[in-house]
């Protein structure tokens, strides 16, 4: 077992009295039952399948992995100037909660909510009936599957419960801020009963910690025709580690619209594991990532046909220059009888530099005959005879090179249901080339 | 069917017989005792009277097999295997002769027919002693003065060890190395023959190379290994049919065939793959776990490997090419059809090393019954490897609720030069184009097996002539039953 | 050559043809017009034999056997020709193998020698030329990325092909200019014959103005409503069908 494996079981025995729903008996031996799958299967490397393009075991051999301390005095804010993630849905009417190393901040009986909506701490949720199911169904004996990790040591969230029929009535914006070095597991439970609907916006970023480990997860459970759309930005520090697993569970004609825009943390490792329960559900998952220098960056997803007549639809679209790494591994599931299946996957590379590397597995695994299945990879560099193109019309080429890939993320972001989120990670992606090209210059 | 496997029973009864009396001092037995140890190679090596060096080859191969542990990777499953419970070698002197076609299994005959073999071959591919003639080393002899002319070497592997030990020496291992993988590490250790081939530089081989008859030895068929070189600027196209159906139990069959194309040399190598698939219920068959691999060694070289597989009741074969040469091209072009309990697990690497290097991957898998047929393909570009394309296309047809299709495809690139494109598709064969077709009068299966041959039409244009025929006709009788 | 007896046929439980009865004699052309929903593609479906239309009462003779005993390519190679609204697209398989598949599979069932190579391409070349379809597309897909019509001249020459002798025409004019229409039309036209029975399905009067029907029905609601001479395809053109969807 590697240090950074013992020092997470430790972490566990001297705190597990004091984490959250440590009364609940179930939960108790949940967590238990989680920390040994952990402790069996250890830190995911890279000859697990799963893992073979990303070495998390590794990456965590030189991480600060003491749990990080409860935020004391003023967090300073990075200038937005700098950091336009920062002032990401800032101009969206929204409900804004921040948590500093993991931990709730604010005052959730300030928030002015709709009727019938619920929100509330990860330890109060976990009280809750509707919590358990999210937190029980998971199973974790699959070698690699970090998410056992966050269920033994999940020590702050919010669970976000929304009533048959109602309405989130603007977003609700979850800001994660790391201030100090540590390691951090936060849990979001989110459900929606029958016809129930919510947008909810994440932003992660670095605000004075450096070296720090981010394990989130967010476990979200769709009633019959519920709707949740989930707009994610992830922009830590550059030693970060960020390691982040979306489960959603969609009942019968409920949708699930996530995105999620990769651009900060030394390694970064994006899950997403969608599976459909009841017939006519609709997911997208789909994702953008730029990244530089040595950074390295990872998604993972997989979309579970279990039930006939639903369709799905994954875009991932990555930009890698200097000698960053990109990683795209998906997979459809369409399982036996789960007929009139409509799956597909595509992800899109391009290599800015010499250096970078794109590695793709896009899976397919079908047990059903009737079926409509695809998917697609390609990985390249910029089209030169477009750069030619350009030129010849009197753009230089730095701005011809930002149109071209501008261009190629923007397949992306198209697929963000809301608009004033999509015009943001917009701007994102050009404060990206802008920051990115004072580096290079 | 009786009566084959009587006879083969019977003939497993004497050589085990012979077994009491110790094979040391009976040297002339025609089958190696059962199981696999230093003794058995020896006795192979022996039997084929090869030098000390290639003994020690085996040897080293066997003691490393010892070491290693079979993959689990791929997406078959099949109980274990045991190697201790099987024969490694048996002269073909003594294969089962039957003395008529009567003796023969029908239902083989039925399917000889509808490929349209003529009645010597129906015979010789049954296994029926018939004049030497047919004999696929005759064959060969046949085309040897012709080939000899132009200076080709065509001949068992065991023959090319004591004719041409420097070419055996200098390229057997060269592609696939003794320690590559479990089962092409056995194959080293206990092949018992196979096919060399030479082609001197700038030589265009006159003819195309077949290994189509070599079915006759079936007993010693399960450990063949082929070594093909293009010397510089030549081209061959060499053909491999294994058509006739084996009739034993689960039978191990692990071969590996080395390719080695040199500076503008082009190599061919088209595959009809119909070995014994296991019966409706999945009973019997073969286990297929081949290693196939190309090396383009030389520059503008280019190897297109083509597979039709039907058969066996697990495969596990993945014909790569190494692309080392600059502008060296690769190109693998599949049809896997899998029914019943068959499981295929197929595919190719196309590893991009040298600038300017291409591939193209078009894989075609038909699934019907409760068959399991994946997809399974790497493209890799190293750093150095500059401009390279690559191109991938699979397609899964799937036939009947109670089959799979999987498709696992790794990319990776490198090198910002390099464009790699790929993409996958599952289907099936829509109620439409059968009622279209049975509108016009066309029977139901028969309709199956066009709409079958027209998806792969793309890679049966890859096929030499007779070859495409023999694979269309192949296609339609491995899905029968698939359908009403 | 075709007798359809108080025809009911359903459609997943939903009862669509409620009694018709219809008598073809060879030589003539019927043409059946009728609203859309009427059934007139599931009539012909029916006829063609196809899975999902369930017959719950009636009889259909065809040359005096039960037509609706016989499978699907039975009734094909017995001379029932279905000219499609939306002909499929086959990939992979050329419209010549497809033609020479389908040909040699009736021949065969009929206990007919299949046509050699030779012969085969002499009467398809004979066969495609008035139709003005060209060697390119015979080369081409079945039907894929063929235009609207040349989808139609492409079932019209596997008509004229086969000899059916019974042609159901569904909706033949759909999707065609006028051009197109015409050589569609004249296609039909030529293979009218005293052996031959047609059945022409369509919802416009204005293909009844290239293939002049003997007799014409109007279908509405299940149910035959109406039968005439040439002239009530003009009447309808005036009247439209609000008259019968009542």
């Amino acid at each position: 077992m590697t240090d950074a494996a013992r020092n997470f079981i430790e972490t566990y025995e001297r705190e597990r009295a004091a984490l959250p729903g440590a009364g609940l008996a179930w939960l108790g031996a949940r967590r238990a039952e989680a920390l040994k799958a952990f402790a069996e299967a250890g830190l995911p490397h890279r000859r697990l399948e799963d893992w073979r393009y990303t070495d998390l075991s590794r990456a965590l051999g030189g991480a600060t992995l003491s749990p990080a301390p409860l935020p004391d005095g003023a967090v300073v804010l990075p200038d937005a100037a700098k950091r336009a993630s920062v002032a990401a849905f800032h101009d969206i009417d929204r409900h804004v909660i921040v948590f500093v190393n993991g931990r709730l901040r604010s005052d959730l009986s300030g928030t002015k909510l709709p009727a019938g909506v619920t929100l509330m701490s990860l330890g109060n949720a976990l009280n809750s009936t509707w919590a358990r199911p999210l937190v029980e169904t998971k199973v974790e004996a699959q070698a690699g599957n970090v998410i056992a990790l966050n269920t033994a040591l999940m020590r702050d969230g919010i669970g976000l419960h929304i009533a048959r029929g109602a309405k989130l009535d603007t977003p609700l914006h979850l800001l994660f801020l790391a201030n100090d070095d540590g390691a951090s597991h936060v849990r979001n439970l989110v459900r929606l009963e029958e016809g129930a609907e919510a947008t909810i916006f994440e932003t992660h970023l670095d605000a004075g910690a450096r070296n720090y480990f981010v394990d989130h997860v967010t476990d979200v459970s769709l009633g019959k025709g519920a709707a949740l759309t989930h707009v994610k930005i992830q922009d830590e520090a550059a030693d970060a580690i960020h390691l982040a697993s979306l489960t959603a569970e969609l009942a019968a004609s409920s949708k699930l619209s996530s995105f999620s825009l990769t651009l900060g943390a030394k390694l970064s490792r994006s899950q997403s594991f969608v599976t459909f329960r009841g017939e006519g559900a609709e997911a997208h998952v789909n994702g953008a990532t730029a990244l530089s220098g040595t950074q390295h960056g990872d998604h993972f997803c997989i979309v579970d046909h279990a039930v006939p007549n639903c369709s799905s639809r994954t875009l991932f679209k990555t930009v890698l220059d200097n000698a960053s790494t990109g990683v795209f591994q998906g997979k459809v599931i369409v399982r036996p009888d789960a007929q009139k299946t409509d799956g597909r996957q595509m992800t899109n590379a391009l290599l800015l530099s010499r250096d970078a590397a794109m590695n793709a597995k896009p899976e397919l695994e079908i047990y059903a005959d009737d079926v409509q299945c695809a998917h697609g990879s390609t990985i390249g560099e910029l089209n030169r005879e477009a750069i030619f193109y350009l030129r010849s019309r009197g753009i230089d080429e730095p701005t011809a090179r930002q149109l071209l890939i501008s261009a190629f993320l923007d397949d992306a972001f198209e697929t963000v249901p809301h608009e004033a989120a999509r015009d943001d990670l917009r701007k994102l992606a050009a404060s990206w080339f802008e920051r990115h090209r004072e580096k290079t210059a | 069917m009786a009566a084959v496997r009587e006879t083969v029973e019977t003939v497993d009864q004497v050589a085990s017989d012979k077994y009491k009396y110790g094979f040391s001092t009976d040297i002339e037995s025609e089958r190696a005792p059962i199981g696999l140890s230093e003794d058995t190679i020896r006795f192979i090596s022996a039997k084929k009277e090869e030098p000390d060096w290639m003994l020690e080859w085996r040897l080293e191969a066997y003691r490393r097999w010892l070491t290693m542990e079979e993959p689990t990777w791929a997406k078959v499953s099949y109980p274990p295997i045991d190697f201790q419970n099987a024969y490694y070698y048996s002269a073909p002197k003594q294969s089962a002769k039957l003395n008529s076609l009567d003796e023969v299994d029908p239902k083989l005959l039925e399917t000889y027919k509808k490929l349209g073999i003529p009645l010597v071959e129906q015979q010789l591919l049954a296994g029926v002693a018939v004049d030497a003639v047919f004999d696929s080393v005759s064959v060969v002899t046949t085309f040897k003065t012709k080939l000899a002319e132009a200076g080709v070497i065509f001949c068992p592997f065991s023959e090319a060890v004591r004719e041409h030990p420097e070419l055996v020496k200098k390229y057997l291992g060269s592609v696939v190395p003794t320690s590559d993988n479990y089962y092409a590490t056995l194959n080293s250790a206990v092949f018992s023959d196979g096919s060399f081939v030479y082609i001197p530089p700038g030589v265009r081989c006159p003819m195309e190379l077949s290994t189509y008859f070599r079915i006759n030895e079936k007993q010693t068929g399960q450990f063949e290994r082929t070594l093909i070189i293009a010397d510089k600027g030549s081209y061959v196209s060499y053909l491999e049919g294994c058509t006739a159906p084996q009739r034993d139990e689960n039978q191990l069959h692990a071969a590996v065939v080395e390719l080695v194309a040199m500076d503008d040399a082009e190599i061919k190598y088209s595959t009809v793959q119909n070995w014994f698939p296991g019966d409706e219920n999945g009973k019997g068959g073969i286990y297929n776990f081949v290693t196939k691999r190309g090396d383009c060694r030389g520059a503008r070289s280019k190897i297109s490997w083509t597979q039709v597989e039907t058969g066996s009741a697990v495969t596990w074969k993945y014909p790569s090419c190494i692309l080392r040469g600059d502008d060296s091209r690769g190109e693998f072009y599949s049809i896997a059809i899998s029914n019943n309990y068959q499981q295929v697990d197929s595919g190719t690497k196309m590893i991009h090393l040298g600038r300017n290097t291409s591939s193209r991957i078009i894989s075609k898998g038909i699934a019907a019954g409760r068959s399991s047929n994946t997809y399974r393909g790497l493209v890799s570009v190293h750093k150095k490897a500059e401009n390279v394309r690559n191109f991938t296309q699979c397609d899964s047809l799937l036939i009947g609720p109670r089959c799979s299709a999987h498709t696992v495809p790794y990319i990776e690139s490198k090198n910002p030069t390099a464009i790699l494109e790929h993409e996958a598709t599952t289907s099936k064969i829509s109620e439409e184009q059968l009622f279209y077709c049975r509108q016009r009068g066309v029977p139901e299966e028969e309709a199956v097996a066009l709409i079958v041959n027209g998806f792969c039409r793309d890679v049966l244009q890859q096929l030499p002539m007779e070859f495409a025929v023999e694979a269309q006709k192949l296609v339609g009788i491995s899905l029968e039953g698939s359908v009403g | 050559m075709l007798e359809i007896k108080n025809l009911h046929v359903a459609v997943d439980g939903k009862e669509i043809l409620k009694g018709i009865d219809l008598t073809v004699e060879a030589g003539k052309v019927h043409a059946i017009m009728g609203p859309n929903g009427s059934g007139k593609s599931t009539l012909s479906y029916v006829l063609a034999g196809r899975d999902g239309y369930e017959v719950t009462e009636g009889s259909v003779v065809y040359k005096g056997r039960d037509l609706l005993a016989m499978n699907v390519d039975e009734r094909a190679a017995a001379g029932v020709f279905l000219a499609f609204q939306y002909p499929i697209e086959i990939p992979g398989v050329t419209t010549m193998t497809f033609l020479r598949t389908a040909l040699n599979a009736q021949r065969k069932a009929r206990g007919e020698d299949e046509l050699d190579a030779p012969r085969f391409l002499k009467l398809v070349r004979e066969k495609s030329k008035p139709l003005n379809v060209t060697d390119d597309m015979l080369k081409r897909a079945l039907n894929v990325g063929f235009s609207g019509g040349e989808k139609k001249r492409a079932e019209i020459l596997q008509m004229a092909l086969l000899e059916p002798s019974l042609a159901i025409l569904d909706e033949t004019d759909s999707g065609l200019d006028i051009d197109a229409l015409k050589v569609v039309a004249e296609g039909v036209n030529t293979l009218r014959s005293p052996e031959r029975a047609m059945v022409v399905i369509t919802h416009y009067q204005r293909l009844l103005d290239y293939i002049v029907p003997d007799v014409i029905h109007v279908l509405s609601k299940g149910r035959i409503v109406r039968t005439g001479g040439k002239e009530l395809a003009g009447e309808l053109e005036r009247t439209g069908y609000a008259e019968f969807a009542a």
